[in-house]
């Protein structure tokens, strides 16, 4: 008993442990890929705009601020639209509240390269003939001071960039978001909820001032996973980001991500080239390292409270 | 002295789903009193409260007919507003159920939500709101810091205190003392004692001790039936049911 005890111990731990040097190998393998560029560049290489093969110049900065750019739009369309669907369909009952729930998880079941053709072939025309010209034009947002950087000169784009990106992403983060979302709803107490009725709180105001204030870790968590999810994007965004390497120049400009550069150069990337492109594969595993670590947090944060609260 | 009736239950039946538990309850509740409802686990008493607030109608399976009378109307007609009903009938649960937040802000939440008030004034009704809760000079230092950090008996003051400052007609407590320790629980019933000067109270409790310290009228519930219903010490002393007779001499419950 005790000796098959031990195997068993023993290949768990074999287990786990291959995990762990899997991601320390990683790790090392980007760092010391990269350390050409590190060396010829210094840190500079975060902040400059170059990437011109010919000059064999390299910086990161247009790819780090298109991931921030699209997951920045990703979060603000997919936030509310999780809260409420989260909301729908924890504090009703009822079969059509069930099946729209039940489409909502769907939406992680499909590939992500599913998503990329769908933006390619019908939402970056729909974006250019309609959605791009009557955000400008129609709702008159090209007047707004400011709205005409963020729109462009004339309010027209050619349907790709990091709007039509970030919708995408949005789509695709919503169901990890409104899921989390969803359970932290559901552990708010019932007699905290209760209590909250019996004041003579509407629905939306015990939701407010009960429900998202109890479970304000937790919907932090679930929104830096879908964070997480956006940053790494590869796929879905390399189908409508356009692939320009320069600044954003606006929400309808064409541009690129960590993940859509990597996909798009390795194949012909040699020396420097190359290195710059583990080093832009470091800094994505960092972001992402720093946005799981902080979801985590969040998610460890809410159950310790819970423990201590009613 | 003739009493008033504040609140009447007339013929209530209660269901889950299809099962009923509640029977054909009558119960009059007289005005500026404590009426203890007391009871084995599982007899529908904390039920027949959870009838008064409307608050069982937050959950779709739960169904309630017959008529409770308010100063003699129904509040059980569809055309009653309960939030305003909730305004006037106040609650508090087995367990402190403060908010995440200040103690001020917890006491001055309800203020907040019903009224536009200057912060002057919202400050001295949080006051008296919290003096009358008995709970005030415990907290006066510490208003700003979380409700969260009291203790169980402060946490349930506080949330009386928080009732309290809508200024409710009755106030139905359900097992308020069943997760605090003795000595809370009697600065509770003190409480208790005291706000009937200037409210009705309803309290559901399996303590018969407590029910025969603090109340003047006592219902018996066994089963979704009311048993017997009188003057406590009456029922404390003679009751006339075999029944609660045997309930609280402790053969059973």
């Amino acid at each position: 008993m005790q000796r098959a005890d031990n195997t068993f111990r023993f290949f768990c731990f074999a287990c786990a442990g291959i995990a762990g040097l899997l991601m320390a190998a990683i790790f090392a393998q980007l760092l010391i890929h990269s350390t050409e560029t590190w060396e010829h560049f210094g840190l500079s290489f975060i902040w400059s705009c170059q990437w011109d093969p010919a000059q064999d110049d390299y910086g990161a900065l247009p790819h780090i601020a298109g991931t921030l750019l699209t997951t920045a739009i990703a979060l603000l369309l997919a936030i509310p639209l999780a809260f409420a669907s989260a909301l729908l369909t924890s504090e009703s009952t009822g079969w059509l509240n069930k099946v729209l729930s039940q489409c909502i998880d769907l939406l992680a079941a499909i590939p992500s390269v599913i998503y990329g053709m769908w933006g390619l072939f019908v939402l970056v025309p729909i974006m250019q003939d309609y959605v791009q010209p009557f955000l400008a034009q129609e709702m008159g947002l090209i007047h707004l001071p400011g709205c005409a950087w963020l729109l462009g000169e004339d309010g027209y784009g050619s349907g790709f960039g990091f709007l039509t990106a970030g919708m995408i992403l949005a789509l695709m983060i919503l169901p990890y978001i409104s899921a989390v979302m969803r359970d932290v709803f559901h552990l708010t107490p019932a007699m905290l909820r209760e209590s909250a009725y019996g004041l003579g709180c509407t629905r939306w105001e015990v939701t407010r001032d009960v429900v998202v204030r109890y479970g304000i870790r937790g919907i932090l968590g679930g929104i830096f996973i879908g964070m997480g999810r956006a940053l790494g994007e590869t796929m879905a965004v390399l189908f409508v980001i356009g692939n320009m390497m320069e600044l954003p120049a606006g929400l309808y400009s064409s541009g690129t991500t960590i993940a859509a550069t990597l996909a798009n150069n390795f194949a012909e990337a040699m020396g420097l080239q190359k290195s710059a492109l583990f080093a832009l594969g470091l800094l994505l595993l960092l972001m992402c390292f720093a946005i799981q670590f902080a979801s985590q947090y969040y998610l460890n944060r809410i159950s310790k409270y819970r423990s201590d609260a009613l | 002295m003739k009493t008033n009736i504040k609140l009447s239950a007339r013929n209530i039946n209660f269901f889950y789903g299809n099962t009923q538990v509640l029977f054909d309850n009558n119960l009059d509740i007289p005005s500026n009193q404590v009426t203890a409802v007391i009871g084995p686990s599982g007899c529908g008493k904390s039920t027949h409260l959870r009838i008064y607030n409307r608050i069982f109608e937050l959950y779709r399976n739960q169904q309630a007919t017959g008529e409770v009378l308010l100063d003699g109307k129904n509040i059980l007609a569809d055309s009653v507003d309960i939030l305003k009903l909730r305004h006037r009938i106040g609650m508090i649960f087995q367990k402190p159920t403060p908010f995440p937040m200040s103690i001020f802000d917890n006491v001055a939440y309800p203020l907040r939500l019903h009224y536009k008030l200057r912060s002057k004034e919202i400050e001295e009704r949080v006051e008296q709101a919290l003096q009358a809760a008995s709970i005030w000079d415990e907290v006066k230092d510490k208003l700003h810091t979380s409700g969260l950090a009291l203790s169980g008996g402060q946490q349930q003051r506080l949330c009386i205190a928080r009732a309290l400052i809508a200024e409710p007609e009755v106030l139905l407590m359900d097992e308020p003392t069943s997760a605090i320790d003795p000595i809370a629980t009697l600065r509770i019933e003190e409480l208790v004692m005291q706000l009937k000067e200037r409210l009705t109270i309803v309290i559901v409790t399996h303590n018969m001790q407590q029910a025969a310290r603090i109340s003047d009228t006592t219902a018996f519930f066994y089963k979704g039936r009311i048993v017997e219903v009188g003057n406590t010490d009456q029922i404390f002393t003679n009751p006339t049911n075999k029944q609660t007779e045997d309930y609280i001499t402790g053969r059973f419950g």
